[in-house]
């Protein structure tokens, strides 16, 4: 596959943002396909950041090390990326940033302040100005750009407008001028319909279609964009989110609201996500459906905010004190981000118990051009309910059942009463001590189990069936595990990819898999190994090595591939 | 008391015999009855004490969750089901303790639920260590120095924080303790209602005699304006030979459904997914 990779790199509230934007936008409106993910320091000026768009005739899921052109629009970014550049890729600078010009081949000056200014026009033009450079290396013509202009700043007039065209063209023919007769990338021609969305407004338009009516959360780095998301749709969608106090709250509120009986969620990361725990347990013993996305970033503690990692696995494995039913589902793009999240609530609605969504940041913000979601394909099963008619004055919540499951009647919907607890209770729901009764309880909730582990989502896998190499990862690592599958069939090995979207409880599918043909490795975001751990204690099994990454940086093929070959960690 | 929709013997208590929990129990009992509520459409969010086992031994929906954790779980089922009738109740230690903070934040959200405190003054179920409604000098287990700190005033810190109605009662006071419970009840908005309930168990000191000998209605005096915040904060520190009980404090504020616009078409969980409206949000994703 062809691919076309910039990066831009910048200080935090430089500009960074609308480039990217204006290049969003124009890339996927000239119809290629993206990937776009960002490297932000925790911070809101300065700092160095960088975004970068890969793109392609074809679809791509994840990013790539090497770029073809890189955007500095601070000075750090020449030196820390320069080693990125693949053979004749480009450096688009600036004279006046950098202090000096830099008198090497395919690095082009483009003052960008200068421009603007040259051209009586503010400051802040400087990103058109790059945004127009970036584009001589691209396209032909303008007019796209344009028309985002337009689009963007008509309401303050036609002179913004205007302008904007005006000093985008000076960057641009500042690059023409420089490299007239370079190669562009391959330009789409037929566009199917698509949507260009990051994991975190997949997440919540997924919770939004799915029915959730309620969310509580408070805000951390990098699930607040679900939170802002339904908080901003809230209104027309008639949903409530309320910011809590804390994660406590939050979890608590959540708790209530299902109880109550509404579809309702939380989304947090980590250090937020254990303040949950306790809840998620109550909502256990309580049998009660909730929803929580854990946005993963480095830990321990606040770790690296804006970063990623997948380490949070065996800690929400264990969610809280004691056993109970769970599943936890581990998206590994927008698309099953989208679909999961419905799955979550059927589960959640159906066993009544607590479902979490792992995502991290690495999903959360990086944009991806894909299919478009179609509404159509959401279910919305809210598991056994009774009406009050059926329940009768005698209803009892925990009724003990061969499927572990009682049925609900809301509360509100009487004669009969829900009675609910976290200490043990009997089938009405009032507090019990005997031996007996806590084993008729605990078997029952744990009965469950076994439905949701005959419901296991079956890994997506591909590759070859008879395989000398087998990957297997799980969550974010979905795109990077697809794309290199794909390079290492095209150098004529025999390899296959496994993407785990349910990481707990595991399908059954996973056993002959594991135990089938092929070196085995397990591909993740962690320092310990974490879902090789649980996949060893689910199967008794054992992969032959290992890659992993805990730089808080995303894994992508260049790194899976480079490890491969330089002869792993072993398992 | 036989023919009552909320009848408090269905289950044997796990409380001792002549503790003021009892008090409180007959008292919700009486104060629902009296409003003619049926009990399918009330719900008791506890948490965990021995106050908190209350809801179990009466007719009503329950929901007895976490230690601390009544205050955001009741607001969560109020903002969802707005139709059923709230209430919150747990101990002085579930509530000021371990649940401090939702108990601030819970002041200023002014969700419409009533929040009814079992004030001991100690932890009763973990046998008898300080609350922090416990008085500075008081010796316990995990205090045997006294308690070196000064008492949790819940009243001055809800009129501080502007909260709709604020209360105190007292378990060995019937008829009072009723009428404070319905007025919580009709107020729109959070009530708070502390409770003063003696642990005769554990709490040698705040006895029933104790609490009868000094405390005395405060509305009983005409010239008593509970809409004058200043002054319902000076009287909440009364706290010696006298103790006031009654509503010290009333003033309407918008609650908390009304910050939501979904709330507008009544109760959440009556309500239909906004299928096109979703439609429409995720139309928006797709690129020309
Ligand atoms: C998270 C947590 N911490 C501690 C406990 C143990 N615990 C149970 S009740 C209680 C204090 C009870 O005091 P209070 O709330 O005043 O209720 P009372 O028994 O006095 O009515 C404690 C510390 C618990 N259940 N959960
Ligand atoms: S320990 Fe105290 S509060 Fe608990 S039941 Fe006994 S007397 Fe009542
Ligand atoms: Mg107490």
């Amino acid at each position: 596959m062809k691919t076309f990779s910039i990066r831009i790199g910048g200080e935090a509230g430089q500009g960074l943002v609308s480039v990217g934007n204006i290049l969003l936008q124009a890339i996927t409106e000239e119809g290629w396909y993206l990937f776009s993910h960002r490297d932000y320091e925790s911070r809101i000026r300065g700092g160095h950041n960088f975004t970068q768009f890969r793109l392609s005739t074809e679809p791509v899921h994840t990013w790539e090390q090497k770029i073809d052109v890189l955007v500095a629009l601070d000075k750090v970014t020449v030196d820390q990326h320069r080693q990125d550049l693949k053979e004749n890729g480009v450096v688009i600078y600036s004279p006046e940033i950098q202090g000096k010009t830099i008198d090497e081949p395919n690095f082009v000056a483009v003052p960008f302040i200068q421009v603007a200014e040259d051209l009586e026009q503010p400051k802040v033009m400087a990103n058109a100005v790059a945004a127009g450079a970036i584009w001589a290396l691209l396209d032909d013509d303008l007019g796209v750009l344009h028309t985002i202009f337009a689009a963007m700043f008509s309401s303050k007039g036609d002179d913004i407008v205007e302008g904007n065209k005006k000093v985008s063209q000076a960057g641009y023919d500042l690059v023409r001028e420089a490299l007239d007769e370079r190669e562009k990338p391959t330009k789409p021609e037929q566009v199917a319909e698509r949507f260009l969305i990051a994991g975190n407004p997949a997440l919540a338009s997924g919770a939004l279609a799915a029915g959730v009516k309620f969310m509580s959360a408070y805000p951390m780095t990098p699930s607040t964009g679900v939170t802002e998301f339904i908080a901003g749709h809230a209104k027309e969608c008639a949903v409530v989110m309320e910011q809590a106090e804390d994660e406590i709250s939050a979890m608590n509120m959540v708790v209530g609201a299902a109880y109550a009986g509404v579809r309702a969620m939380t989304a947090t990361s980590g250090g937020g996500f254990a303040l949950m725990t306790e809840a998620m347990g109550f909502a256990a013993a309580a049998e009660i459906s909730v929803v929580v996305i854990d946005a993963q970033r480095p830990g321990p503690s606040t770790g690296l905010p804006t970063r990623t990692e997948q380490g949070d696995l065996l800690y929400g494995f264990g969610m809280s004190s004691g056993d109970f039913p769970r599943a936890i589902l581990a998206p590994g793009d927008p698309v099953e981000a989208f679909y999961l999240m419905g799955h979550a609530f059927n589960l959640a609605d159906k066993y009544q118990m607590p479902v979490v969504v792992m995502s991290d940041q690495h999903l959360a913000d990086s944009y991806e051009t894909v299919e478009p979601f179609d509404l159509d394909k959401v279910v919305i099963d809210r598991g056994e309910l009774v009406s009050g008619e059926e329940a009768g004055a005698d209803y009892k919540r925990f009724a003990l059942t061969e499927s572990g499951i009682s049925p609900r009647l809301l509360p509100g919907n009487g004669p009969g009463l829900t009675v609910a607890a976290g200490d043990e209770h009997d089938e009405a729901g009032h507090l019990v001590e005997s031996a007996e009764e806590r084993l008729a309880m605990m078997e029952k909730r744990m009965a469950k189990m076994k439905l949701v582990e005959e419901e296991a989502l079956a890994p997506v896998v591909f590759g070859d069936d008879d395989p000398e190499l087998v990957l297997i990862a799980w969550g974010s690592t979905k795109g990077a595990l697809r794309e290199t599958v794909g390079i290492l069939q095209e150098q004529g090995k025999k390899v296959k990819g496994v993407h785990i979207n349910q990481v707990f409880p595991f399908s059954k599918e996973l056993e002959p898999i594991l135990n089938g043909p092929g070196t085995k490795y397990v591909v993740e975001s962690n320092y310990s190994g974490q879902l090789q751990k649980l996949l060893g204690m689910e199967f008794a099994w054992k992969p032959d090595g290992s890659v992993r990454r805990y730089d808080g940086r995303p894994l992508g093929p260049d790194y899976i591939l480079e490890r491969l070959e330089g002869g792993m960690q072993r398992g | 008391m036989a023919d009552t929709k909320f009848p408090t013997t269905l289950k044997e208590t796990a409380w001792c015999p002549g503790c003021g929990n009892f008090g409180i129990l007959g008292a919700v009992s009486e104060a629902l009855e009296g409003l003619g509520l049926e009990p399918s459409q009330v719900l008791f969010v506890s948490g965990v004490g021995q106050a908190a086992k209350a809801p179990h031994y009466m007719a009503g929906n329950v929901l007895n969750t976490l230690h601390g954790r009544t205050l955001p779980t009741a607001t969560g089922a109020k903002l969802a089901n707005a139709d059923l009738t709230v209430f919150a109740e747990g101990g002085d230690g579930d509530g000021y303790a371990e649940g401090g903070n939702h108990f601030l934040h819970a002041l200023r959200k002014n969700v419409d639920i009533t929040y009814l405190v079992h004030d001991n003054q100690v932890f009763g179920l973990t046998k008898g260590q300080a609350s922090p409604r416990s008085d500075p000098g008081q010796v316990t287990g995990t205090t045997p120095q006294g308690v070196s700190m000064e008492a949790f005033n819940p009243l001055a810190t809800a009129i501080t924080l502007n909260a709709g109605f604020v209360a105190r009662s007292f378990s060995g006071n019937k008829e009072h303790l009723i009428k404070t419970i319905q007025a919580g009840i009709q107020h729109k908005g959070f009530s708070l209602i502390d409770i003063l309930q003696p642990c005769i168990t554990f709490n040698k000191i705040n006895t029933f005699k104790w609490y009868r000998s000094r405390t005395y209605d405060l509305n009983e005096d005409e010239s008593y304006d509970p809409t004058d915040r200043e002054a319902a904060w000076k009287r909440s520190w009364e706290w010696d030979d006298k103790i006031p009980i009654g509503v010290f404090y009333k003033v309407e504020r918008p609650t908390l459904a009304e910050a939501h616009p979904a709330l507008e078409q009544g109760a959440l969980v009556k309500q239909d997914i906004a299928k096109e409206s979703i439609k429409k949000l995720i139309e928006g994703f797709a690129v020309k």
